[in-house]
């Protein structure tokens, strides 16, 4: 079986999922929209400063310059003037006359190659390890070409930090937001845990409904219809209750009358002949009364669940042992039993119980042959109840043992008595107390021990898996 | 084999109301010698459980009008002493028990052998009619309360004090298992504790002098005559 999935758990997953997704692309969003901003804005200032300067050198400096022997005068970087502030951007500037000639210079830009008017406008340069924004200013009417350049790594530098504050707040948002969505799903999915408490907490058969304080629109239908369910199971078990009960009365009743009318006849019969026919039928009669009851004991087992109580195995064990009387006064069998003085208390259907060691006993009495020994024991060890039977019978060969349990499974022996349905119900009151029969070689040598083991003190309130 | 009942006539109310169970009960009550009254509701039982006519009544549980189990314990809320033998056709052990707490003297479950039910009569009306019926006899064994006798295929058998006692016990309720605990308290009373050991030997005494088979043990568990000893 794999692993049971979880609402929560989901829910979690893709609440964060959807958060996460869309919280990235706003901040992809606007991490875009503030770097296009930001070009925008330093290439604004990289013309601005081109067409500052070319005011700037034709009013001011214009005399040496247009004579044109201040050639590749060199001023130095500001990446070489100490005392920069953070972001303040590596720039330069090349000035040329009309014919393409260099003027003047920055240091950082004096190996470029020259620039072209056709070079107008912005312009990426790779110049050794940096990548240069250019902006030329084109030459027109008789003034000089400037070039204004902005070494990239300051930009990207900003971007950076950029990067970082957008994307460092998300780093614990996403947890914290984890963290309270969780909690807040749990909140939002405590009708279902009430639910999931009240049924099992829920004793079976107890035919009262499944309430919830206050049912979510999305829990109601299934809520009713788990109800709805759950009565239709419970009126038909309490029908096959009801009819078991009813069947018994119908069935024992005509049995009854018709033993009472056999003794009767046989008791007024002179002749032998008409006296062992009686006597057959009454045998007869004596099996079917048998066959009927442990009929009905199955159908109690089957159709038993829920109210469970506290049993005294030891009592219930003294009142079958003397019910059974007749049987083993019949049966010229050597039968002891070993248990306790003290109760032995199991919580389980009485009944079913009752039918469990009845049918054990019964079973190994009509199956040993005169004089054999029958021996039941009933020892509770710290977690566990066992009953034992054993006898020193023919036993049942170790792969036959399995197909015994079928319920109509006739093991023949001399005495042509079916084993299979006693042991059947042996098996089902069992399983109705969670214990499995163990079918075992007998200590005295020959024979068969069956063994129960009950594990002690254990509610069981669940329905019986279906026939096999 | 029951044996005929001597007077007084034992008067038993019946309450059956299964038509063919009644009329069978009812004529095997009358060929063993009683005089019936067939009743085949609770109500008309109640009247007659108050009237205390009977000197027995042999009750059915599932009676229409009103349940065998509350006719049962209104009369003995009425302080009617008349022995009450319940016929069960409830299964259930607890059913059972509650018959016998709502004060049933003694019960049988359905089906049942006429033997049987005679056995269990007999037993509640000698312990009402004191010693107008002493004898119980099971198979070839017969013992006599009044005189303190017995006898084994008609031979007086000799016993000791405790060895009667102990036959007593058994033969009262014989094909019944009888428990240690209960033969023990009939010997020793309750206030003795006296190991199995000693009722073992007991037993064994007395099966020498009434037949091996005569007296069947479930060991750890009780004694039993059966009803079909020789």
């Amino acid at each position: 079986m794999s692993k049971p999935t979880s609402i929560s758990g989901r829910l979690l997953r893709l609440v964060l999922g959807v958060l996460t997704a869309v919280l990235l692309l706003l901040g992809l969003f606007s991490f875009m929209k503030s770097y296009q901003e930001l070009q925008e804005l330093a290439d604004g200032r990289l013309a601005q400063s081109a067409r500052t300067l070319q005011v700037l050198i034709e009013n001011g400096a214009n005399t040496s310059l247009a004579k044109g022997d201040l050639r590749s005068i060199m001023v130095p970087s500001s990446s070489e003037v100490p005392n920069v502030r953070t972001y303040q951007a590596e720039v330069g500037f090349q000035v040329y006359d009309q014919s393409g000639k260099l003027l003047l210079s920055t240091m950082n830009l004096a190996t470029l190659p020259p620039a072209l008017t056709t070079d107008a406008g912005y312009k990426n340069l790779q110049q050794g390890r940096h990548r240069w924004r250019l902006f030329t200013q084109p030459a027109d009417a008789n003034h000089l070409i400037i070039r204004t350049g902005e070494r990239n790594d300051s930009r990207r530098d900003i971007m950076r930090a950029l990067w970082i504050e957008h994307g460092v707040p998300l780093l614990f948002v996403l947890p914290l937001l984890a963290w309270l969505m969780s909690w807040a799903i749990k909140r939002g999915l405590s009708p279902l845990r009430q639910l999931a408490d009240l049924l099992s907490k829920r004793e079976p058969g107890s035919r009262a409904p499944v309430q919830l304080d206050q049912p979510p629109r999305e829990l109601q239908p299934v809520v009713e219809a788990l109800n709805a369910q759950l009565q239709t199971l419970e009126d038909a078990l309490e029908r096959e209750r009801r009819f078991s009960a009813d069947v018994a009365h119908e069935l024992r009743t005509p049995i009854s009358s018709a033993m009472v009318n056999i003794d009767n006849a046989e008791a007024t019969l002179d002749s032998g002949d008409a006296r062992m026919a009686m006597h057959g039928a009454r045998d007869s009669l004596i099996h079917l009364a048998r066959r009927v009851e442990q009929l009905l004991a199955l159908a109690r087992i089957d159709s038993a669940i829920g109210n469970t109580q506290y049993v005294d195995l030891v009592a219930l064990a003294g009142d079958v042992i003397e019910e059974l009387a007749p049987t083993i006064a019949a049966s010229h069998v050597d039968m002891s039993v070993a248990f306790s003085d003290d109760p032995i208390r199991v919580q389980g259907h009485e009944a079913a119980l009752g039918a469990l060691l009845r049918n054990l006993i019964e079973n190994a009495l009509r199956h040993i042959p005169s004089g054999g020994q029958v021996q039941l024991s009933i020892t509770q060890q710290d977690v566990s109840t066992h009953i034992d039977v054993i006898d020193d019978g023919e036993g049942i060969p170790a792969e036959r043992r399995e197909a015994v349990f079928a319920r109509f499974h006739r093991e023949t022996d001399s005495r042509g008595e079916g084993y299979g349905l006693g042991l059947s119900i042996v098996q089902r009151a069992a399983r109705l107390h969670d214990a499995q029969v163990e079918l075992l070689d007998s200590p005295l040598g020959r024979g068969l021990r069956v063994h129960v083991p009950l594990p002690q003190g254990r509610a069981t309130s669940r329905i019986p898996a279906s026939m096999p | 084999m029951p044996t005929a009942v001597l007077e007084p006539v034992v008067h038993i109310t019946l309450v059956e109301d299964d038509l063919q169970l009644g009329a069978a009960i009812d004529s095997a009550l009358q060929r063993l010698g009683y005089a019936v009254t067939w009743l085949r509701d609770g109500r008309s039982a109640m009247e007659a459980m108050r009237d205390e006519s009977a000197d027995l009544v042999l009750l059915d549980l599932g009676l229409p009008g009103k349940d065998g189990l509350e006719v049962l314990r209104e009369a003995r809320n009425r302080n009617i002493r008349t022995p009450v033998l319940v016929m069960s056709a409830r299964d259930a052990l607890p059913a059972r028990i509650s018959g016998l707490d709502a004060g049933a003297d003694d019960y049988l479950i359905k089906p049942f052998h006429v033997d049987e039910l005679a056995a269990r009569i007999r037993s509640l009306t000698r312990r009402m009619h004191g010693l107008a019926d002493n004898r119980i006899e099971v198979g070839a064994l017969r013992i006599d309360l009044g005189e303190v006798t017995v006898t084994y295929h008609d031979q007086p058998v000799d016993l000791t004090r405790r060895e009667f006692a102990l036959l007593q016990a058994l033969m009262e309720r014989a094909g019944r298992l009888v428990r240690r605990e209960q033969l023990k308290n009939a010997l020793y009373g309750l206030d003795r504790d006296v190991g199995d050991g000693a009722l073992e030997v007991l037993v064994h005494g007395l099966r020498r002098k009434v037949g091996t088979d005569t007296i069947r043990t479930v060991r750890g568990f009780g004694y039993m005559i059966p009803r079909n000893i020789t």
